[in-house]
């Protein structure tokens, strides 16, 4: 589908013909249902919540240190502050926890093993005598010898971040090396390596380094914990997780008497998540204020530099590929290994480095494969989940190796794409079968578009020209029993409400649901209300990651919506003798296919029931709930070879096409074009499909062309903020993007879709490293290509 | 250290209140004033996330002392909601082209173009996008914004 | 983020009042003119005044003015007044260039170019432009007033020849009489809004003079005249460029720091001078980019 078409339709597209699909509400590009709240300014994100004058405020106390013991703590200067009413540590909550991996702690007690990690914070009646009192806190330290890289990590005699490692508890697909530093080591070892290698006419071996990124929502996260009177714990958040978190909450701080159903987290609008507001970082924090000062809400804001060194950031990757590759093309042998620097602790972002271990082949099909996938501890900032998952970091190494040596063998790395690019049914790296895609279609399309094969010259002669086509693909990277519900109920006026935990994180979440009920309920979305969750109302979701809402959620609210449709069907049928198998929704009405006269609007019936012939009333309140399992998941295979379960539900696929001017003496990079494809199996609304796409592409070539986090040898983080960390602004953005739909359907998917918000930005980095080899001839293998590194290189390869 | 009482006009009603020379404006608008609008982003000038209009000019609400609005005149999106005529019509298209997604960059982008179009009516692609260069957005990728700006200048 | 510091505030309503309260304070207060770089230092702490002293109520501040072929910028001058004057654009474009380059609108509409100075950052943008505009520092104490021409006003990174009772009351520059156009060439890690890791100025006259000078690519910006030297008298070539470009090497000297390396800075530095040698050229013939545009290393 040709996006650029879909735009001149009309907007008003749920009352228009139905589409050769017979699709209504589904497929077209309503408006936002969140629109006019977000552009008033209206829309309330955690910070603007108000709580009165009882409100309270902390402040952290950080270790200065990457790697030390802590000799002694004095709290006393700071609780003599006015305003302090107390200063908490970790010696009341000494329960480690985490998502996958308990390897972490509220505040640390004994040893510090980040430059920022939280030792104590101090509550106070304002934010100013908060800080104040932090400055007071009086903590010594005896440093350790620290360790910042995952390779020199593995030497025998590096400093060990976690001695007891093999005491902390686990998922049981995590395989922790106690006594080093690899928190988990995922292994894939498919066909024969050596075989491989020897079919090929091509070896070809190299390294390829990606720091580490800063997820940059524009907003800090933020919570308030309200622990009162009667036992039970309240946290407002600015989550993407609001169910997981209630989950760590009542975990972690089990030992005071909570149950699950004590806590209650409420989380709003959320200013941007990126994966960097998924899991629980620094709200285990503020529900640990809660518990020590009973009765007052209490807010943590964490400023922009906490920000940058104490949430997750993304992981490092030192990635040596060894591959082999025949003269006609074709992929005979992949040896990867992957050294993620993981930082201090891993509790999420060990997922990140199984995720990518699974999944390391890429969109190709290779039959001799062997990826070893390290959780590397360092003394840096804790990583976690980051929009792309370990997805971005491998693909900038294996796609400029597959472009390098297509090149060096004389073959169009197009062409060569398409020949390995991997079917439906094809061998999965741990053993399964891939879904049906459309990552051919989405080649051939960026191809056209980028005008493959047609050599461009800049009208500056100071400029050259480069062109690069990459493919990707990512799968959600969860649990095998993930699962989302949804509650839906009728109003009055035949409107409905709609119950759910998926996060609107800026993605349209609540307007796709809607779109998603509507289609089933014959309701145009402005009937439909969905908002963010309170988890003593909304039912459950996991988390909003791993772009797998629209399909885990879009099937919970498909079912809840299908249920209160069969409950509509069943009343009518009961009180109007209609057989239930002639009745159809249409206009916000019920129909008959046997009798056209009939017609009966829902909000004549949907609360108060039918009348019928005796002046009784039948029905009552239409309900539905649904919920989604993934239930042929399974995370469970050889610890030695990866094969054997089914971790993966389903892979979105694509490719993505650049061309690249690149100043020759000043290494400046202007992307003139860029096009992605993405098979989205269904396009629920192809506006919000497009605004993935243009703003993931940003996202992306931010990775690539400006941003990386620097640290000192000290493990300080030396650009904690914007003038040093660029984020791109309106002036750097690319002058021409086209997104391109793909539908080859899901067939477990809602209406056949499948997730697209990660897949937009992981295809940027080897885009630009290959055309910046096109146009000048220099291969860039370490991330971010800025236009230094790019003049210096063409400066010297000029020499 | 002296309390200062200071005088001003928030959209459009007259405030007076009590504030510390150390008091920021974005914290005393947001803390004490229950204005929302402009956000906390990066607290040092550089996301333009905290916008507001200062006597008709934008300002980075998070570097201006909240003494120093002393007898100024400051308006939010809550009073340009109402007031403005160009926020009106840039929100119709902001609606229209999506031109946001988390939302939290919008009021201060919105208040941006607002300066600008009440400045000049006629702004090019390019003025539009010096105007916002300095709203950070880390979700749109801009070209909405900027199409929601031009489609707002030519009146569609 | 609030500001922890305690200091008190004034806001004097003339020059007089200003000047007694930074004879008693000396370094101890701080001037407040725009407060984009004051607000965050009290932030950081790096500032920890006991009085800031708001300047925007005296009235002999306020406001620009053009006579007699000198520019006076007073102290409260904005970047944004300054691009929004059509007489500076028409007649120090280079400094309209550069202060086109200075942050962002929401930051310009308050950042003065006073403050821009004393802040003293190597990389001001502002300071290559008044360098080779010939500007002076207008100082004035309870003790008197000062002229300092700009060569000598910076002293290092983030110092001035400011004396601690003193404050900037304007910046003047000097139309030059000769025909002549301008560029400013600012090398920027992307195109919006960021510090210059390198910044080059020129005025190209008519008669083949010229004058050169740089920010960011040193403890201090200022004017280059062993590159002038190399260049004065001579047309624009390819061999005198080179002459040009061997001189700047031999009195920049940048260093490498989270924004860029030396290297970097060296290969650019040189490049720049020829770009913005040959759009000024181009200029001063009425050709050659707007003022404004592709001036973005």
């Amino acid at each position: 589908m040709d996006l650029q078409k879909l735009k001149t339709k009309p907007r008003k597209a749920a009352r228009t013909a139905p589409a050769a699909d017979g699709l209504k509400v589904v497929g077209k590009s309503v408006l936002r249902v969140d629109g006019w709240e977000k552009i008033k300014g209206a829309a309330q994100y955690t910070d603007d919540l108000q709580f009165g004058p009882g409100l309270l405020y902390a402040a952290l106390v950080e270790s200065p240190h990457a790697h030390a013991r802590i000799k002694s703590l004095d709290t006393s200067a700071a609780e003599k502050l006015g305003g302090v009413v107390k200063v908490v540590t970790g010696r009341n909550f000494t329960q480690k926890f985490g998502l996958y991996m308990n390897d972490r702690y509220v505040f640390a007690t004994d040893i510090v093993r980040f430059v920022g990690e939280q030792v104590a914070a101090v509550v106070a009646t304002d934010p100013k005598i908060a800080l104040r009192g932090a400055a007071l806190v009086k903590v010594e330290y005896e440093e350790l010898p620290a360790v910042m890289d995952p390779v020199k990590a593995l030497e025998k005699d590096s400093p060990l971040v976690h001695p007891d490692l093999g005491t902390y508890s686990h998922v049981p697909w995590f395989f922790p090396k106690p006594g080093t530093n690899i928190a988990h080591w995922r292994k894939i070892r498919k066909g024969d390596l050596e075989k491989g290698f020897k079919e090929a006419d091509l070896v070809l071996e190299d390294t390829y380094y990606v720091p580490r990124y800063a997820h940059c929502a524009i907003e800090t996260h933020s919570a308030i914990g309200l622990y009162d009177a009667s036992g039970r714990l309240t946290m407002w958040t600015s989550s993407q997780s609001p169910f997981t978190q209630r989950h760590v909450f009542a975990e972690t701080l089990k030992s005071f008497g909570l149950s699950h159903k004590d806590v209650r987290v409420i989380s709003t609008y959320i200013g941007g998540g990126f994966g960097g507001k998924a899991g629980v970082t620094m709200e285990i924090i503020a529900a640990a204020l809660a518990i020590a000062v009973p009765g007052r809400p209490i807010k943590l804001l964490w400023n922009r530099a906490q920000e940058f060194y104490n949430t997750y950031q993304r992981l490092g990757v030192t990635a040596k590929i060894k591959m082999g590759v025949t003269k006609a093309g074709k992929i005979t042998a992949l040896d990867f290994k992957l050294h993620w620097d993981a930082g201090a602790y891993v509790e999420y972002g060990a997922n990140v480095v199984n995720a990518a271990g699974l999944s390391a082949s890429g969109p190709y099909r290779v039959d001799n494969i062997s990826v070893d996938s390290m959780c590397t501890y360092t003394n840096l900032p804790p990583c976690g989940a980051y929009r792309g998952f370990g997805y971005s970091e491998f693909l900038f190494g294996l796609e400029s190796h597959i472009t390098r040596m297509a090149t060096q063998l004389g073959l169009d790395p197009v062409e060569f794409r398409k020949k390995n690019a991997i079917k439906e049914g094809d061998i999965l790296p741990y053993g399964a079968h891939m879904n049906p895609n459309g990552i051919r279609e989405a080649i051939e399309k960026v191809e056209k578009e980028i005008k493959w094969g047609v050599k461009e010259k800049s009208k500056d002669p100071r400029k050259a020209i480069g062109k690069a086509l990459v493919c990707f693909w990512k799968s959600p990277a969860m649990p095998p029993n993930a699962s989302s519900s949804a509650f839906l109920k009728f109003n009055e006026d035949g409107s409905v409400n709609i119950l759910v935990s998926g996060m609107e994180i800026g993605q349209g979440l609540l307007t796709v649901m809607a779109q998603v009920a509507g289609e089933v309920l014959a309701l145009p979305v402005t009937k439909i209300r969905v908002e963010t969750p309170d988890t003593d109302r909304n039912p459950y979701e996991w988390q909003t990651v791993g772009s797998h809402v629209t399909w885990g959620c879009g099937n919970a609210v498909k079912r809840a919506a299908l249920e209160a449709r069969e409950r509509i069907f069943d009343l009518v049928q009961r009180v109007h003798c209609l057989d239930k198998s002639t009745l159809y929704l249409e206009d916000e009405c019920v129909r008959c296919r046997t009798k056209p006269d009939f017609s009966l609007p829902f909000r004549d019936f949907v609360i108060n029931g039918i009348q019928a012939d005796d002046h009784t009333f039948k029905g009552g309140p239409i309900m539905g709930s649904g919920v989604f399992m993934p239930e042929f998941a399974s995370a469970i295979g050889d610890p030695e070879t990866g094969q054997g379960g089914h971790p993966n539900v389903h892979y979105t696929t694509g490719s993505a096409g650049i061309i690249l001017e690149v100043d020759r003496e000043t290494g400046k990079m202007k992307i003139k074009k860029v096009a992605l494809a993405v098979d989205c199996g269904k396009a629920i609304n192809p506006d919000l499909v497009k605004g993935q796409v243009v703003g993931g592409l940003l996202q992306g070539f931010a990775t690539v062309l400006y941003e990386d986090m620097r640290y000192n040898e000290k493990g300080r983080l030396l650009n904690p903020n914007f003038s040093d960390y660029k984020i791109p602004t309106v002036m750097d953005m690319p002058e021409v993007v086209v997104p391109i739909i793909i539908e080859v359907p899901q067939p477990d998917g809602p209406f056949g879709a499948r997730g697209v918000g990660e897949h937009t930005m992981i295809p940027c980095a080897p885009l630009i490293a290959n055309a910046v080899a096109d146009a000048l001839g220099v291969r860039i293998k370490s991330m971010p290509v800025t236009k230094e590194k790019v003049a210096l290189a063409a400066k010297a390869a000029r020499k | 250290m002296k309390n200062h009482d200071i005088k001003f006009t928030l959209n459009g009603e007259q405030v007076a209140l009590s504030v510390e020379p150390s008091d920021v404006l974005l914290d005393v608008l947001r803390g004490r004033l229950g204005i929302k609008s402009p956000k906390v982003g990066c607290d040092r000038g550089d996301c333009g996330t905290c916008t507001v209009l200062l006597n008709g000019k934008t300002i980075r609400s998070c570097l201006a002392l909240a003494v120093e609005a002393d007898g100024t005149e400051i308006v939010t999106l809550e009073g340009a909601n109402t007031t403005r005529k160009w926020t009106q019509k840039l929100q119709k298209k902001f609606h229209e082209k999506n031109a946001f997604q988390c939302g939290f960059c919008a009021p201060g982008v919105i208040l941006s173009a607002t300066e600008l179009l009440e400045k000049n009516p006629k702004a090019s692609k390019h003025d539009i996008k010096e105007a916002i260069a300095g709203n950070l957005c880390r979700c749109t990728g801009y070209e909405p914004i900027v199409e929601a700006i031009e489609e707002t200048v030519k009146g569609k | 983020m609030p500001i922890t510091a305690e200091f008190e505030y004034v806001k004097p309503k003339d020059m007089e009042e200003v000047l007694h309260v930074f004879s008693l304070y000396k370094e101890k207060a701080r001037a407040l003119a725009g407060g984009t770089d004051l607000v965050v230092h009290l932030k950081e702490g790096l500032a920890k005044p006991e009085v800031v002293v708001d300047l925007k109520a005296v009235p002999e501040l306020a406001g620009f003015a053009l006579r007699d072929n000198t520019l006076r910028l007073g102290a409260l001058a904005t970047f944004t007044d300054l691009i929004e004057a059509p007489v500076i654009k028409a007649k120090f474009p280079l400094l309209w260039e550069a202060a086109l380059t200075v942050a962002s609108t929401g930051v310009r509409n308050r950042a003065t170019v006073a403050g821009n100075i004393c802040s003293a950052v190597p990389s001001a943008d502002s300071a290559p432009a008044l360098a080779v505009y010939d500007a002076v520092v207008l100082t004035r104490s309870l003790g008197g007033a000062r002229r300092v021409p700009v060569a000598d006003w910076f002293t290092g990174p983030k110092r001035t020849a400011l004396r601690p009772d003193e404050i900037v009351e304007a910046v003047e520059l000097r139309l030059p009489e000769k025909k002549h156009a301008g560029c400013y060439m600012k090398l920027s890690r992307y195109e919006g809004e960021d510090l210059a890791q390198g910044g080059i100025g020129v005025l190209v006259f008519a008669d083949h003079t010229y004058r050169v000078a740089a920010c960011a690519l040193g403890p201090k910006p200022g004017r280059c005249p062993l590159t002038e030297a190399a260049l004065n008298g001579k047309k624009l070539g390819d061999k005198t460029l080179q002459a040009a470009k061997e001189a700047l090497l031999r009195e920049i000297s940048p260093i490498t720091d989270i924004r860029s390396s030396k290297e970097y800075r060296l290969h650019m530095a040189q490049i720049m001078l020829g770009r913005a040698l040959e759009s000024a050229s181009a200029r001063l013939l009425g050709k050659g980019p707007k003022y404004g545009a592709e001036n973005i290393c």
